[in-house]
């Protein structure tokens, strides 16, 4: 067994290093192309994600956010409670909201869009919608019939949707906000993009302003309280944490909030997964292609190797062997290149995306899936073509022209 | 090349354990000088070529004894290769037997039959078929790696027997890199680096200048009287006759008598 082993590995690597080197080169080069091709995919999928989730965090949720009780519209003695939460030593700041759909009016203009009440200054040390501001000012304590607009509402400012929004709101201009009937005049008092639509589709107004739209006032009432915690602490030590004080309101981490991105992710998996078997078919025809002209090529030598005794199998597996190796350098290249190159360049110079700025993420479980599967590719793309001639008759493949 | 053979020659002399292995061979082919070693018995080859049947060996028999060098010898496309095939059972015949040192072959599946080649038999073709990527050493001890020979025995096995055919200095170098007659050496030079039964050689001078070819045919003679070499020899040329033991006529397919 050894001995078999050791010819098929001799007769491979002969091959490979004085065999036709162009060949080699070529086929290593366009498995590489593959390899980088089926990670490419798992990697947009992988940013975007990560993306998603850091805008997530930053401009909504903060780490964990705190819900009304089962059956309950508000969570009761909002500004008590975040005392409570701001006691504990690994956070930073919360921030109590009210959160309400409404309809924004500019001139002829209409959108609808999330209205959140807030205190800006509490607002500021969970979420950093005060850096997003790109034109005028964010809102502060005392400003009363002021609204900053996300730029999806506002329009202009290199908006996506810009058809659906107010068309060229500015600062200092006045729209109409209409909340479960009630309409008041605000004046714009800053526009901002986190650059990712879904969230700047959205307005931020005094917490006062609503609760006086809401019918609310003074009841130290909210809708979600959002918590931001010190960089690297778990969150789920922090809902332990909210439990032991005693918080008996609903406690969802960033996580549970990702769901509807997790659809996403589903289907672009299905992308995905349909875009890596067209990948891996095409690795396995090309190998069995390389593999079936370099065999044909050999037809001869295949045969005066069986005539003084080369068994079948050690002459099949050295065609094989040189195949997973032309794959495994392939896939090396293909990660070196990858880990090396394009993730940290486009961490450096993130990709401007439909849904604001992405950098690739290489996930190195998904990268040795991959190559586990280029590597099967490989092998039957080159047992097939290697077995069925070396099953010739051996005086066929030497005197076959 | 006369000055290459002289050389070779005093090598030899003065390796004594070669000296050792030579007597040894010497002694066991006198005392088995007449036993037959391949028996073939009425072998019957016909291809298929469409429609048409061609009888390219049609029921000879043929006995060749221990350490004899026989010629196999007659006009193009009497069958003189096809014979070869059946005896060093690179084909299997349709009808009739080879019975090769006791082993009846035509009873051995494809498999063993490898096996038997692999240790039993040697080859020599008519345009060398070395394998291109290997160098000569390479090519000559590849059998003996598949035999599970160790890299020790295998290397300086490859490299005695190429010593052997003038080409002691040559171990590393590629076919490419050699003229054809220095090919048809290496290529006997693999074909008895382990010592087979039988050498079987398919017109190996056939590429080869009348000067060259004497010097395969010498060494071919000098396997067989020094190691008692049995060797089967395809040939068209008269002269080569000379170098041999006997000469197995055939014509049509059949033995001429
Ligand atoms: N594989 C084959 N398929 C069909 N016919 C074959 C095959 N091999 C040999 N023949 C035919 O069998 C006959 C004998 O062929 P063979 O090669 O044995 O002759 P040969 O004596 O070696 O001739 P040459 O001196 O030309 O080499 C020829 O008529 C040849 O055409
Ligand atoms: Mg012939």
């Amino acid at each position: 067994m050894l001995e078999k082993a050791k010819v098929s590995f001799f007769l491979a690597g002969r091959s490979i290093t004085r065999g036709n080197k162009g060949i080699t080169i070529f086929t290593i080069f366009v498995l590489t192309l593959i390899f980088v091709q089926l990670v490419l995919f798992s990697s947009m999928l992988a940013g975007v994600t990560l993306k998603f989730n850091e805008l997530m965090v930053d401009y909504q949720t903060g780490n964990v956010v705190i819900e009304p009780e089962e059956e309950q519209r508000y969570i009761e003695d909002a500004s008590a409670l975040q005392k409570k939460i701001e006691s504990l030593p690994r956070v930073i700041g919360t921030t109590a909201r009210l959160k309400t759909s409404g309809n924004f009016r500019y001139k002829e203009k209409e959108m609808g869009g999330t209205v959140y009440g807030i205190d800006p200054t509490d607002e500021s040390f969970v979420t950093a919608i005060e850096d997003a501001i790109i034109s005028g000012e964010f809102l502060s304590r005392p400003d009363r019939g002021e609204i900053i607009l996300g730029r999806e509402v506002s329009g202009g400012f290199g908006a996506l949707m810009e058809s659906r929004s107010l068309g060229g709101v500015e600062v200092g201009d006045t729209v109409e906000l209409t909340i479960e009937g009630k309409t008041r005049e605000f004046r714009v008092k800053g526009i901002y993009t986190t650059r990712y639509f879904m969230a700047d589709a959205s307005a931020y107004i005094n917490r006062a302003d609503l609760e006086e739209m809401l019918g609310v006032e003074n009841q130290d009432l909210a809708q979600e309280i959002a918590v931001r915690t010190t960089a690297g602490t778990d969150e789920y030590e922090t809902r332990m944490a909210l439990l032991s004080l005693g918080v008996r309101e609903n406690i969802r981490t960033w996580h549970e909030f990702a769901g509807i991105l997790r659809l996403i992710e589903n289907t672009l998996g299905l992308i995905r997964n349909i875009m890596n078997a067209i990948g891996l078919l095409i690795a396995f025809v090309i190998i069995f292609v390389v593999i079936y002209v370099n065999i044909v090529n050999k037809k001869r030598q295949i045969g005066v190797q069986k005539a003084i005794g080369i068994e079948q199998n050690v002459i099949v597996a050295s065609f094989v062997l040189q195949a997973m190796l032309y794959a495994g350098t392939g896939v090396i290249l293909g990660y070196c290149f990858m880990r090396f190159g394009l993730v940290p360049y486009t961490v450096a110079h993130p990709v401007d995306i439909p849904l604001g700025t992405m950098s690739l993420k290489l996930d190195d479980a998904e990268a040795i899936n991959r190559a586990v599967l280029l590597f099967l590719a490989s092998i039957v793309g080159s047992v097939i073509p290697a077995y069925k001639l070396a099953q010739k008759d051996l005086l066929e493949l030497i005197w076959d022209k | 090349m006369e000055n290459e053979r002289e050389n070779e020659r005093e090598n030899e002399r003065e390796n004594e354990r070669e000296n050792e292995r030579e007597n040894e061979r010497e002694n066991e082919s006198k005392i088995q000088k007449n036993d037959i070693i391949i028996e073939g018995m009425d072998i019957v080859r016909t291809f298929r070529m469409g429609e048409v049947q061609v009888r390219a060996l049609r029921g000879v028999s043929v006995n060749i004894r221990r350490g004899e060098f026989v010629a196999i010898m007659g006009p193009s496309g009497s069958g003189k290769t096809t014979l070869l095939n059946q005896l060093g059972i690179l084909d299997t015949p349709n009808s009739g037997k080879v019975v090769i040192d006791g082993t009846d072959t035509s009873t051995l599946p494809e498999k063993e039959k490898g096996k038997f080649r692999l240790h039993n038999l040697g080859y020599v073709f008519q345009d060398y078929a070395l394998l291109p990527e290997l160098s000569a050493a390479e090519n000559v001890y590849l059998s003996l790696m598949m035999q599970g020979k160790s890299k020790a025995e295998y290397e300086s096995a490859a490299a005695e027997i190429l010593t052997a055919v003038g080409l002691g200095d040559r171990l590393a170098q590629l076919p490419s890199k050699m003229s054809g007659g220095q090919q048809q050496r290496v290529s006997i030079a693999r074909a008895l680096a382990h010592s087979p039964i039988i050498l079987f050689a398919d017109e190996p001078c056939a590429n080869l200048d009348s000067e060259t070819s004497k010097e395969v045919l010498d060494l071919f003679k000098k396997f067989n009287t020094e190691y008692g070499q049995t060797i089967v020899m395809v040939t068209h040329e008269e002269w080569h006759a000379a170098y041999t033991d006997r000469v197995i006529k055939l014509k049509d397919g059949m033995l001429e008598q």
